[in-house]
């Protein structure tokens, strides 16, 4: 059994690794990885957006205008004056140019923009305040900056991050690992459809279910898809941390491009995290990839796939969302339901894990209900399949199936 | 030694097989024989341990049928694929493996069956790219290549031209002289009498005669006697023969159907005796009118 499980395994990886869709979809995720690594800062140095902005007014209203605005903003350029209008946008390629005057009443603010959308007016508002109260108290900048420095403490309860750029860059990296975690799965268990789809309808299913176990055959067809899956996520993990490795972080847990930066990333992705995701993948594709090779033994027609798939993968969508919204409430009773509930929680349980202390009691019983939903789906997708793959003609209907199951 | 013991199978309400028996010793070449929806297939598919008979028994030298049993097995079913875009020896060596076999053994006998089957120049292309005739016989050798003791054929010789059906029957002889056991469906019935030493009949998913073709044919009721040339004499001699019918005349001569319980020898000296006769043949029943009368029985 095991040198006949080798012998699948080994041709399924080799038939698979040659495939056009396996090769296909590992080079459309490494350029995506590229492109949003590396995309963004191209882009900003490509276009100067709405951010960009060129600053008009006296030349010392200016000057203490400018450290206020440089954190949110890009100065393009600095104007004493006169008319602004469509040529000096374009000139500078600007977003928008911020007109200040200083009056007896306090800053006024005139902003020339072709998209009256992205002028961001609070935020203007927010950034040029100590301005505004140093020139109606008449105050001096070290002043209005004792004023407006509130003092703020926060002290976490029952959080798993010590501050709220980890607790931020946790949430990028739970994030991006669902997301992962989404397209192995989808991915690779479609592949276990296709290859048991393309036996059955080339015909070649009978001659190989004589010549071996079905369900040895359907083992050897999943764990060749599994290490294909994890052969995916080496590339990918290879490529984002080789793509990724220069950004810098910003002060909230993002690159100043706008992504998680890889120290960032490893600074939250604890070894606990890794086993975790490894853990509901395997649980994840294991009962994807099972029902779904079931389901592809019924069908006689590649094009029947589509229309076959479909049902199947609607849980996982559901999960995948509801997962994205578990990470801003790890601890919402749908949450909490969902992260129990087979083929959903693999998804939900580790968006919970990796942004909350899930209690781990929780945490097994998830495991062990969707071990056993996994066993259960095995032994029906087995009985399917050894009965669908000899099935030819007219696909059978659902009370046949609901009676090779039954027997 | 292979012993079908009252297998049945269903398939919901449909029941595919519901009495079939027979026995097969080592070396025996097997014709089971019915027509479509007779319920061959499920029965071949029992023997190799695909399906699960509801009731009765398939045993192999006195076992039940498990996976160790698969790796001696054989099987080149009525509905064929291939692997399109895996190559001929690679589609050969894999099947092989399936059964056991293992570097170098895999390469020298997937050799010798692209050599055998004359697939030299195709050895290193996809299969895809190949004819009909030679994918099956791709098939074939993946069937085979690991020289099972018993090889079991599903209408081997559909969709092959003559010159292909001619080489695969070659080999099935060889196969046969080399002792192994082989179980064939055909409906090309002149092949399977040259080839098959014992038959099996089945129809409406049971049997309904098994035997060697000389068993088959003693039970038979009525020979058919040949003379020429047709004269009245003659005629009126053959009239005379108890429950004889007279037949189509053909080739310059008469054809009679008689009880197989004619004394030929003393019907030949009346024959002689009262006229000039140079041509006198008993003819046996062949395969295919034994097939034709056993199916309409259980049509009946």
């Amino acid at each position: 059994m095991m040198d006949e499980l080798g012998t699948v395994y080994v041709a399924e990886v080799m038939r698979r690794i040659r495939s056009r869709p396996y090769i296909i979809g590992l080079l459309v995720v490494v350029i995506a990885i590229a492109l949003l690594t590396r995309l963004p800062t191209m882009l900003e140095g490509a276009f100067n957006g709405a951010r960009s902005i060129v600053l008009v007014g006296d030349s010392a209203l200016v000057a203490r205008a400018k450290p206020l605005l440089t954190d949110d903003y890009k100065i393009i350029a600095t104007l004493a004056g006169g008319p602004i209008d469509d040529a000096v946008l374009k000139s500078y390629h600007a977003g928008s140019a911020v007109a200040l005057q200083a009056h007896s009443d306090g800053l006024h603010v005139t902003v020339y923009a072709h998209d009256p959308s992205g002028t961001h007016r609070d935020e203007l508002r927010e950034a040029l305040l100590p301005l505004q109260l140093q020139l109606v108290t008449h105050r001096s900048a070290g002043a209005v900056a004792k004023i407006t420095a509130i003092p703020i403490t926060v002290t976490t309860v029952a959080s798993k991050f010590a501050s709220a750029g980890q607790a931020s860059a946790a949430r990028g990296v739970a994030y991006t690992l669902l997301f992962l975690l989404y397209l192995l799965i989808i991915m690779n268990s479609q592949l276990v459809m296709s290859s048991v789809a393309e036996e059955k309808t080339s015909r070649i299913a009978e001659l190989l279910i004589a010549s071996v176990n079905p369900i040895t055959l359907l083992t050897g067809k999943i764990l060749a898809s599994a290490t294909l899956g994890f052969l995916q996520l080496a590339v990918w993990v290879a490529a984002a941390v080789y793509l990724g490795g220069g950004s810098g972080a910003g002060a909230n847990g993002q690159a100043d491009s706008g992504m998680l930066s890889l120290a960032n990333a490893l600074d939250v992705l604890t070894p606990g995290l890794v086993v975790a995701f490894l853990l509901f993948f395997i649980i994840g594709f294991l009962q994807l990839s099972t029902m779904f090779a079931g389901a592809a033994s019924l069908i006689n027609r590649t094009e029947d796939l589509g229309s076959i798939a479909l049902p199947l993968v609607m849980p996982i969508v559901f999960a995948f969302i509801i997962a994205i919204a578990a990470l801003g409430s790890p601890d919402a009773p749908l949450a909490v339901i969902c992260s129990y509930l087979p083929l959903v929680a693999p998804f939900v349980m580790f968006a919970r894990i990796a942004v909350s202390n899930v209690p781990l009691w929780q945490v097994a019983l998830s495991i062990g209900i969707n071990l056993v939903a996994l066993y259960a789906i095995a032994i029906l997708a087995g009985k399917i399949y050894r009965v669908g793959m000899l099935l030819y003609g007219r696909a059978p209907s659902l009370r046949q199936v609901w009676s090779v199951i039954r027997s | 030694m292979l012993n079908v013991d009252h297998v049945r199978k269903d398939f919901g309400s449909v029941h595919a097989v519901t009495d079939v028996s027979f026995r097969i010793d080592d070396g025996t070449t097997f014709g089971l024989l019915g027509p479509n929806g007779a319920g061959k297939t499920t029965t071949m598919r029992m023997i190799l341990g695909i399906l699960v008979p509801d009731g009765g028994r398939v045993t192999w030298n006195g076992e039940p049928i498990h996976d160790r049993s698969r790796r001696h097995f054989g099987y080149l079913p009525e509905e064929r694929g291939i692997y399109g875009k895996m190559k001929v020896r690679e589609q050969i060596a894999y099947f092989g493996k399936l059964h056991g076999l293992r570097e170098p053994d895999v390469s020298k006998r997937v050799d010798r069956w692209i050599e055998r089957l004359g697939l030299s120049v195709y050895a290193d292309r996809p299969c895809g790219e190949l004819s009909k005739g030679n994918q099956q016989k791709v098939q074939v050798a993946c069937a085979a290549v690991h020289e099972p003791q018993l090889l079991v054929l599903d209408e081997p010789f559909s969709g092959l031209d003559p010159v292909n059906a001619d080489v695969l029957l070659g080999i099935l002889n060889e196969m046969r002289s080399n002792g192994m056991t082989l179980i064939l469906s055909s409906h090309q019935m002149w092949q399977l009498e040259d080839l098959c030493s014992r038959f099996c009949i089945i129809a409406g998913g049971a049997n309904r005669v098994e035997g060697s073709l000389d068993e088959l044919r003693s039970v038979w009721p009525t020979r058919v006697v040949r003379v020429a040339p047709p004269s009245d004499s003659v005629r009126a001699l053959l009239e005379n023969v108890a429950g004889g019918q007279a037949l189509d005349q053909a080739d310059g001569a008469i054809d009679y159907q008689v009880p197989s319980t004619t004394d030929f020898a003393a019907l030949l000296r009346s024959l002689v005796a009262s006229a000039p006769v140079t041509k006198f043949e008993a003819i046996e029943p062949s395969l295919r009118e034994i097939y034709l009368r056993a199916i309409g029985e259980s049509a009946a």
